[in-house]
């Protein structure tokens, strides 16, 4: 989907704040990413400043209610002093659900940049290069895309043993090749358009004509992939974490994890369900509403 | 067309020759012997070596890769390693559980997708349009498994108006023979026509949950290249003037703006296949669906390397077979592409 | 029976001398039942008149793996299997460990331990319509005894190859209704491990038809469910088997003991690998029973007045705490005592296990064979930083392990419990690091090298003797990976004199010195501290009400001809 969005974006002549300055006015005219950086800024201020919002150690127990029949275990359903409720063995929910955003950014943001850059740096090479190198690589990046990305993501995580940093680079590793796909679709775009045969013509260096020439042109794409990969990101993270493969320590409040350790509670305490879930909900329709918003208002040519 | 066809057939045999290369190496790359994994806990060295032997795992890597290419030729997919089963065998009786969940989350993303779609680009910038873009932002932001944690919870565990989980009632004792459930209950020798009914009832039944959960991502994007295409379509000249011409809207709609606003959705819902069958691993997790999905997780941490290998070999086939078919199909819908 | 776990039985080694019994009546050799496992009451109350009729739909958590008793190793496979084929003797419905006649009338041994002689019951049919009589018995014997290399190499042949083979030489049939088997060495472990459903008599014609003993297991359909698949004597027969999905069978019409035929006209095993997805079929009424549920699962049925949950009464398992002393710092016996105080058994029993478990305070279930009260350290994490501070060990960090993708009857959350146990001990100053890995094949074959200082696993029961947890399970030696003959590499603990108090036991004729040597190993243990046992579980069963007649057992040995479906 997003490949048709590759865009030529050139700079208007008699553009006041160039580029950039006109994408960033008509963001903020736009309401649905407006809402997105709401959410968004819910989901990074819980991240952030985790230890003040939350009431509590996400890794403590908690004694039950005082209401509760002596030799009861969790859980417990929400009350005053436990929001969100408490877990199986008397932790507070809503204290893991907020460390829990803190999980999800680094291990989200993370894949998202490594996979642009492993993604950024194939996708550069082959369509700078052309070519047979082009023809290689595009071929690995199909074999790549045939298989079902979050197989691949378990056979990296069973690849390289359990943890956050691993899960964080086989999210990375399954979106690269769609940015890969989509630099070299743009740089190829780019490599045939008018200025860069003029700046060819005068002799401007292949380094410095990509560097300085095609890259910028060919990143509004990216961006707007990259934002919306922060999405699937959040999603692949707590779906690895919901296959059992999240990080080895059971007191890492991941979402997805939490929620396959609930999901025996189904009955009894859905809220245990309902509230990581909907925390990757509130994460995910963020990043999709700012995507969408800067799909807009980057491509001057997208009009609703 | 037919050159067309064989042009991009034989196009595929690199990348799946490639895949076949890469899933082999990827596998054996993980560390953990399978030699280990069928002995267990107490193996003595000299056992471990025995198994490694029967298996052909000490053979060098090179010599084992064209062993199981020359198998996969001939249609030999290997035994796994756990049961000792010929992986063709169990990949299709866990196959049509999977397809029969992907054709039924597909029916439904284009079933209310595309009416969707059209409902919204009808009252495109009013509250409609509104409501069905809020609802389709919500569609590719919920993980399958929380939507289908929440479906159960709401129809199975407060309303108990639809199973849980599993395929059939296991009281009806189905008989599997194609094993698609909604087929068999056709086949079943001895059962009268209501039985049948019954049977296909129920099966349908527990279909519908996991369907939802799977479909909720495709739904989300074909009711949004729906919307987007037919608006696009609908500023177009022609449709203009055949609005001028004064024919029924209803005419318009369907002989100007379907035939042509089709094309980017068939294309969006050849893609979707792709990822519905990897959907389908975590929703044949939640529903205790018994399907290739969950297998071949398991596979992987097993290192059951022939299961590993051929069935996502196989997934990867369907995946460029059916973007070929969409291809095809853009041809028939579309007469101005001409493939040569 | 069995987790998938292959060790060197001791059995295996023909070590145990049999008390020389010489007579008609059927004696449990050397394990009288254990009498903590109490038989618990069938479901049905006396006065009620049983109903034929009727399929029963059973769940259970795996597919069966054969249809060939002699090559199976799981227990999924032996309770489908207990309900076609029977041996020459079995466990008295209820009871742990009480041996009986079964195809067999009596038995006498030998002055010198060495000859089992068993009179054979007349009349018995297998389900293909042939006798069942002494050559029937010696053609099975003599096949275990000479299976194909090949099913060996297949690893489907664990109890053969530890529990027979080694042990018998050769059977001799004496009349139609006489069979003698002659044993290598003294083995008073002979009798109950012969009602194991590996040692269950199969019809020798259904054997030939079924080319069970073809070298080539592809061909051979005996064992894959084809024709002449598992063709016992037993009160149901076996009808059809569909891989990953279900076993179906049926009542034996013309089953030999007509006071105990089977009720129902059939039973269909059906697969449900989760405990949740179980209990959603059982609540909608989709399935009869279910052989286990998760103890929160089987708290929701017992709220449920829809259900019924059962109680096995007895346990036949133990969750460990597993220590390897060659990795530091469990080299010191100070800090193998102070984990053993830091961890609170009691609160992981009612948060994991719904209170359905006992702690342990030994190696082995209460109420085993020479079972003793050790009065092993309990929770006090005073006295653990005591230990820790007389130990002077100051770097408290290692490794603790937990497998990320099963769940065990004797471990049904891992996680939760690796967590809460971790919790303890950090509790004391300890700095464990928690690492993860897949049951199979990396959990299995790292913990079983040695390689892990600290992990989580388990013993479920093969028969209910001391030998099977002190020795087979844990702490008896053993041939090594290098092929010397030692300790157990998985705990690498090395103590001459246990094993010496355990080698005599099993090879003492007398029931009283045998229980004196087990217990002196036991106390070696306790001395030692080799691994921190916490708790012996008792995994629910639960079905619908009108459910009747069932006979639970710990061994999970559990016949269903008696069950019956009342009116509902």
């Amino acid at each position: 989907m997003a490949s048709g969005t590759v865009a030529v974006v050139r700079v208007a002549p008699r553009a006041s704040r160039g580029l950039w300055g006109d994408a960033w006015r008509r963001l903020l005219r736009n309401r649905p990413a407006l809402l997105g950086f709401v959410f968004i800024g819910v989901f990074v201020g819980t991240a952030v400043f985790a230890p003040l919002l939350a009431p509590h150690d996400p890794g403590a127990l908690y004694p039950p209610p005082p209401d509760a029949s002596s030799g009861a275990t969790g859980p417990y359903p929400p009350r005053p002093e436990h929001l969100m409720g408490q877990d199986l063995q008397g932790r507070d929910e809503f204290t893991r659900v907020v460390y829990g955003a803190r999980i999800s950014l680094l291990v989200g943001l993370g894949s998202v940049i490594f996979g642009v850059i492993i993604g950024g740096f194939v996708g550069a090479i082959a369509g700078a290069a052309g070519g047979r190198a082009d023809n290689v690589l595009m071929r690995v990046v199909d074999v790549l895309l045939a298989i079902p990305g979050i197989l691949l993501a378990i056979g990296i995580v069973a690849w390289l043993d359990r943890g956050l940093p691993q899960i964080t680079i086989a999210v990375a590793v399954t979106n690269a090749p769609i940015f890969a796909r989509l630099l070299r679709g743009g740089l190829l775009a780019i490599r045939e358009s008018d200025y860069v045969l003029a700046a060819r013509s005068v002799g401007v260096p292949t380094r410095r004509l990509l560097l300085r020439h095609m890259l910028p042109n060919s990143l509004t794409p990216i961006i707007v992939a990259a934002t919306l990969a922060l999405a699937t990101a959040i999603i692949d993270v707590a779906g690895l974490g919901f296959l059992g493969l999240g990080p080895p320590d059971p007191r890492t409040p991941e979402w997805g994890t939490m929620l396959t350790d609930s999901t025996k509670f189904l009955r009894a305490a859905p809220y245990l369900i309902f509230f990581p879930g909907l925390a990757i909900v509130i994460s995910a329709v963020g990043f999709n509403l700012l995507g969408d918003g800067l799909r807009e208002s980057l491509d001057p040519r997208l009009k609703k | 067309m037919t050159k067309y066809i064989v042009r991009r057939l034989l196009g595929a045999i690199p990348v799946l020759f490639g895949l076949s290369i890469v899933l082999f190496a990827f596998i054996h790359l993980i560390p953990g012997d399978p030699a280990t994994a069928i002995l267990g806990q107490h193996a003595t060295a000299q056992r471990i070596a025995e198994m490694r032997e029967y298996l052909g795992l000490d053979d060098p890597l090179p010599v084992q890769y064209v062993d199981y290419l020359a198998g996969l030729l001939q249609g030999d997919f290997g035994r796994s390693f756990i049961n000792n089963q010929p992986v063709l065998g169990e990949f299709l009786r866990r196959f049509p559980a999977t397809v029969e969940l992907t054709i039924a989350a597909m029916i439904f993303a284009v079933g209310v997708g595309i009416p969707l779609g059209r409902f919204a680009a009808r009252y495109a910038q009013r509250w409609p349009d509104g409501a069905v873009t809020v609802l389709s932002l919500l569609g590719i932001s919920i993980p399958v498994f929380v939507l289908g944690l929440t479906l159960q919870y709401i129809f199975a565990v407060q309303l108990k108006v639809l199973p849980a989980s599993s395929r059939i009632d296991a009281r009806l004792q189905l008989d599997l023979q194609t094993n698609f459930v909604l087929i068999d209950a056709w086949l079943h020798a001895g059962w009268t026509f209501d039985e049948k009914v019954d049977a296909f009832v129920d099966g349908v039944r527990h279909l519908v949950l996991p369907a939802i959960a799977l479909g909720s991502i495709p739904l989300a994007i074909i009711t949004r290249i729906t919307r987007a295409s037919v608006i696009e379509v609908a500023n177009e000249d022609y449709v203009r003037t055949a609005r001028a011409k004064g024919l029924t809207e209803r005419r318009i709609d369907g002989r100007h703006i379907m035939r042509n606003a089709w094309l980017p959705v068939v294309t969006v819902i050849g893609l979707q296949v792709g990822g519905l069958l990897a959907g389908a691993v975590i929703t044949e997790t939640v529903f205790a669906w018994n399907g290739v999905g969950r297998w071949i997780v398991d596979a992987i941490g097993n290192r059951d390397y022939f299961v590993v290998q051929s069935t996502i070999l196989i997934f990867a086939l369907i995946f460029l077979m059916v973007n070929l078919i969409v291809d095809i199909a853009y041809a028939f819908l579309n007469p101005r592409i001409r493939y040569a | 029976m069995r987790r998938t776990r292959f060790g060197v039985l001791l059995v295996a080694a023909g070590l145990l001398v049999g008390a020389c019994t010489t007579g008609a009546s059927p004696t449990p050799a050397a394990t009288p039942a254990p009498t903590g496992a109490a038989t618990p009451a069938p479901t049905t109350a006396p006065e009620e008149t049983p109903k034929a009729g009727g399929t029963l739909i059973v769940a259970l958590p795996g597919d069966i793996s054969r249809t060939d008793s002699a090559l199976i190793d799981d227990s999924n496979s032996s309770y489908v299997m207990n309900q076609v084929m029977e041996g020459l003797v079995g466990l008295k419905p209820g009871s742990a460990s009480e041996v009986i006649p079964v195809l067999s009338e009596s038995w006498t041994i030998s002055e010198d331990a060495l000859t089992y002689t068993f009179k054979l019951r007349t009349g018995v049919k297998f389900h293909d319509g042939t006798d069942f009589n002494a050559d029937a018995v010696k053609f099975n014997y003599d096949r275990w005894l000479n299976i194909p290399d090949a099913y060996s190499k297949l690893e489907y042949t664990y109890y053969l190859d530890v529990a027979l083979r080694p042990v018998v030489d050769s059977v001799t049939v004496n009349s139609p209704t006489e069979v003698a088997i002659k044993l290598t060495a003294p083995n008073s472990a002979f009798l109950t491990t012969q009602t194991l459903v590996p040692f269950f008599i199969s019809s020798p014609a259904a054997l030939e038809l079924g080319k069970a003993s073809d070298p080539d297991f592809a061909n051979n359909t005996y064992a894959q469910g084809g024709a002449g698949a598992m063709t016992g004597t037993g009160p149901f027969k076996f009808k059809e088997w569909v891989p990953g999905d279900h076993v179906t069978l049926e009542r034996n019409a013309d089953y030999w003991d007509a006071t105990h035929a089977a009720y129902l006209d059939g039973i269909v095993f059906r697969v449900f690998p989760d405990s949740t997805s179980t209990l959603n079929a059982l609540q909608a009424g989709e399935i009869d029973f279910t052989q286990t549920l998760s103890p929160i699962d089987g708290k929701t049925v017992e709220g449920d007045a829809t259900l019924q949950a059962i109680d096995r009464g007895g346990s036949c398992n133990l969750f460990n705490l597993s220590i390897n002393q060659t990795h530091k710092p469990f080299d010191n016996l100070k800090i193998r005592q102070a984990v053993a105080y830091a961890v609170n058994k009691q609160s992981i029993i009612d948060t994991f296990y719904a209170g359905q478990a006992v702690v342990a305070d030994n190696w082995m279930p209460p109420g085993f064979f020479s079972y003793k009260a050790l009065n092993l350290p309990t929770y006090d994490p005073e006295k653990a930083k005591a230990l820790i501070a007389e130990s002077g060990v100051t770097d408290l960090s290692f490794d603790f392990w937990y497998p990320s993708d099963v769940a065990r009857p004797y471990m049904p959350d891992p996680k939760g419990e690796f967590e809460a146990i971790l919790r303890d001990l950090e509790a004391v100053g300890f700095k464990p690091n928690p690492k993860t890995a897949t049951w199979r094949p990396d959990y299995l074959s790292a913990e079983a090298g040695g390689d892990y200082p600290l992990w989580l696993i388990g013993w479920t029961c093969d028969w209910a003797g001391p030998d099977n947890f002190l020795s087979t399970a844990f702490f008896g030696y053993r041939e090594r990976s290098d092929n010397t003959f030692g300790p157990n590499e998985e705990f690498g603990y090395k103590n001459d004199a246990m094993w010496q108090a355990m080698d005599n036991a099993l090879k003492t004729n007398s029931l009283d010195k045998a229980k004196e040597y087990w217990q002196q190993a036991q106390d070696f243990l306790a001395a030692d501290m080799p691994s921190v046992p916490m708790l012996s579980s008792k995994p629910p069963a639960a079905a619908q009400l009108y459910v009747k007649g069932f006979v639970p057992n710990s061994t999970l040995t559990e016949l269903f001809n008696t069950v019956w479906l009342a009116d509902h």
